[in-house]
């Protein structure tokens, strides 16, 4: 394997263009997957030097655009200035364990596309572009869009992601990101991501989204426009839970089976609905 | 075959050369070029902890760092915890507590609560927990590893 650190994202593009090359951001999935001998890429080309995948920038309404080669605990550190960050913060202090988190990157995670990882859920739900870069220059994929199946990304050959922007989500909206692991560090047995914005008691703003359940993030807008006008009662979640419950497609595996992620999912999605809407209420009565 | 690289790393205050192939990760470095076999392979997957080093101060996995891409980093290991033959507090307060069993997981217990005590100098014994969520002791010895952290922070078991 050969080995190369490029310094701007068009050295990298042009690198990746050759025929299994692969590019290494945090190493945290690539690196135990090449000592498991799964991958074996004849070049490696590491993005570590390329300074300005590491910038992170916070718009003047709190949205984020967040460079690919930031580390979860840089993310996780922000102070969320917005919904859309408040919950993209907030995955990104979920994943794995410190040590893991000093060095995967958002960009990685991404590109990787574990169904059950993090990030995905609440980049999805938050609405959120990514920016990729390639031999033709660069795009904008919304984060919707971006997550194809299990490990399958809309990236093209020789494409980078390079950023991701996370829009701030309605003024005064709350985001909450709720993940059930079976031990601290794992991933999700089944993870929610929410936005919920809240206006004279009834909910004003919905965005919903249900990680590990499918080969990509599940969110359904029939579900979001049901909970609006509502008080977010039980009734209200029961429906919305029902509508996502029907649009996923969960595998069995050790972390559960199938049946038992469809449980969870209605009692995750009203823990995390709960959560955000006590937050938008404390803070706008 | 795999290529073989040259390159330089900043270990415990020292520039060492080392060749290796472009897939060595950092410990595999550490361990079976350099014999500083201080740091542990157990999972090689980032799972267990016990390859945790420290990268500019920071805990990373030993395992799923790969060393060509170092670079110009300091790599602290346990190996340049302890000053002139006299243990860290970390170390001498894991002894102390009666906190090492086999001791497999106990050089990324040191490195990691060495880096999480110099950033929470009086943290509580559940902060320190979740320090350590990421390193695993099969002998299931927490209880007096979390006692010896708060030991060596300088506060009441």
């Amino acid at each position: 394997m050969r080995f190369a650190s490029p310094e701007t994202i068009a050295d990298a593009v042009r690198l990746l263009s050759e025929e299994g090359a692969r590019c290494l951001s945090g190493g945290q999935s690539l690196v135990a997957m090449m000592n498991a001998d799964l991958v074996a890429p004849s070049t490696l080309v590491s993005l570590r030097r390329i300074g300005e995948l590491g910038r992170i920038e916070v718009g003047s309404d709190g949205g984020l655009s967040i460079g690919a080669m930031a580390t979860h605990a840089t993310v996780a550190g922000l102070k969320p200035a917005s919904a859309g960050a408040e919950l993209v913060i907030a995955a990104a202090g979920a994943i794995g364990h410190p040590a893991i988190r000093n060095q995967g990157t958002i960009g990685g995670s991404i590109a990787h596309a574990d169904p059950a990882a993090d990030y995905p859920t609440a980049i999805v739900c938050a609405e959120s572009t990514v920016v990729v870069a390639g031999a033709s220059g660069q795009r904008r994929v919304p984060a919707a869009d971006f997550f194809k199946g299990f490990y399958e990304t809309a990236l093209g050959p020789g494409e980078i992601v390079i950023a991701v922007e996370v829009p701030a989500g309605a003024a005064g909206a709350r985001g909450h990101y709720e993940k059930f692991a079976l031990i601290d560090g794992d991933f999700a047995v089944v993870s929610v991501a929410v936005i919920i914005g809240m206006s004279g008691g009834r909910c004003s703003f919905a965005r919903l989204a249900i990680g590990a359940c499918a080969a990509a993030p599940v969110r359904d807008p029939a579900a979001e426009a049901q909970l609006i006008g509502t008080p977010l009662d039980e009734a209200a979640l029961d429906g919305a839970a029902d509508l996502l419950v029907g649009r996923c497609d969960p595998i069995d595996d050790f972390r559960g089976s199938a049946s038992y992620r469809l449980k969870l999912v209605p009692r995750l999605l009203k823990r995390a609905v709960n959560a955000a809407k006590q937050k938008a209420e404390r803070a706008h009565g | 075959m795999a290529d073989t690289l040259s390159y330089e790393l900043r270990i415990n205050g020292e520039v060492l050369s080392v060749a290796s192939p472009a897939t060595a990760t950092l410990l595999d470095v550490l361990r079976y070029q350099l014999g500083m076999t201080g740091s542990k392979r157990g999972c090689n997957q980032g799972v267990c902890g016990a390859c945790t080093v420290l990268l500019d101060g920071v805990p990373v996995r030993g395992c799923l760092t790969l060393a060509a891409n170092v670079g110009e980093r300091a790599v602290t290991t346990v190996e340049g915890m302890s000053q002139g033959g006299t243990l860290s507090r970390v170390q001498q307060a894991l002894l102390d507590a009666g906190a090492i069993q086999c001791g497999f997981c106990t050089p990324g217990v040191v490195v990691t609560l060495e880096a999480f005590l110099r950033d929470h100098p009086k943290p509580s014994a559940d902060e320190v927990r979740h320090a350590l969520s990421g390193n695993l002791c099969r002998c299931s010895g927490y209880v007096k590893i979390v006692e010896a952290a708060v030991i060596a922070a300088g506060a009441a078991p």
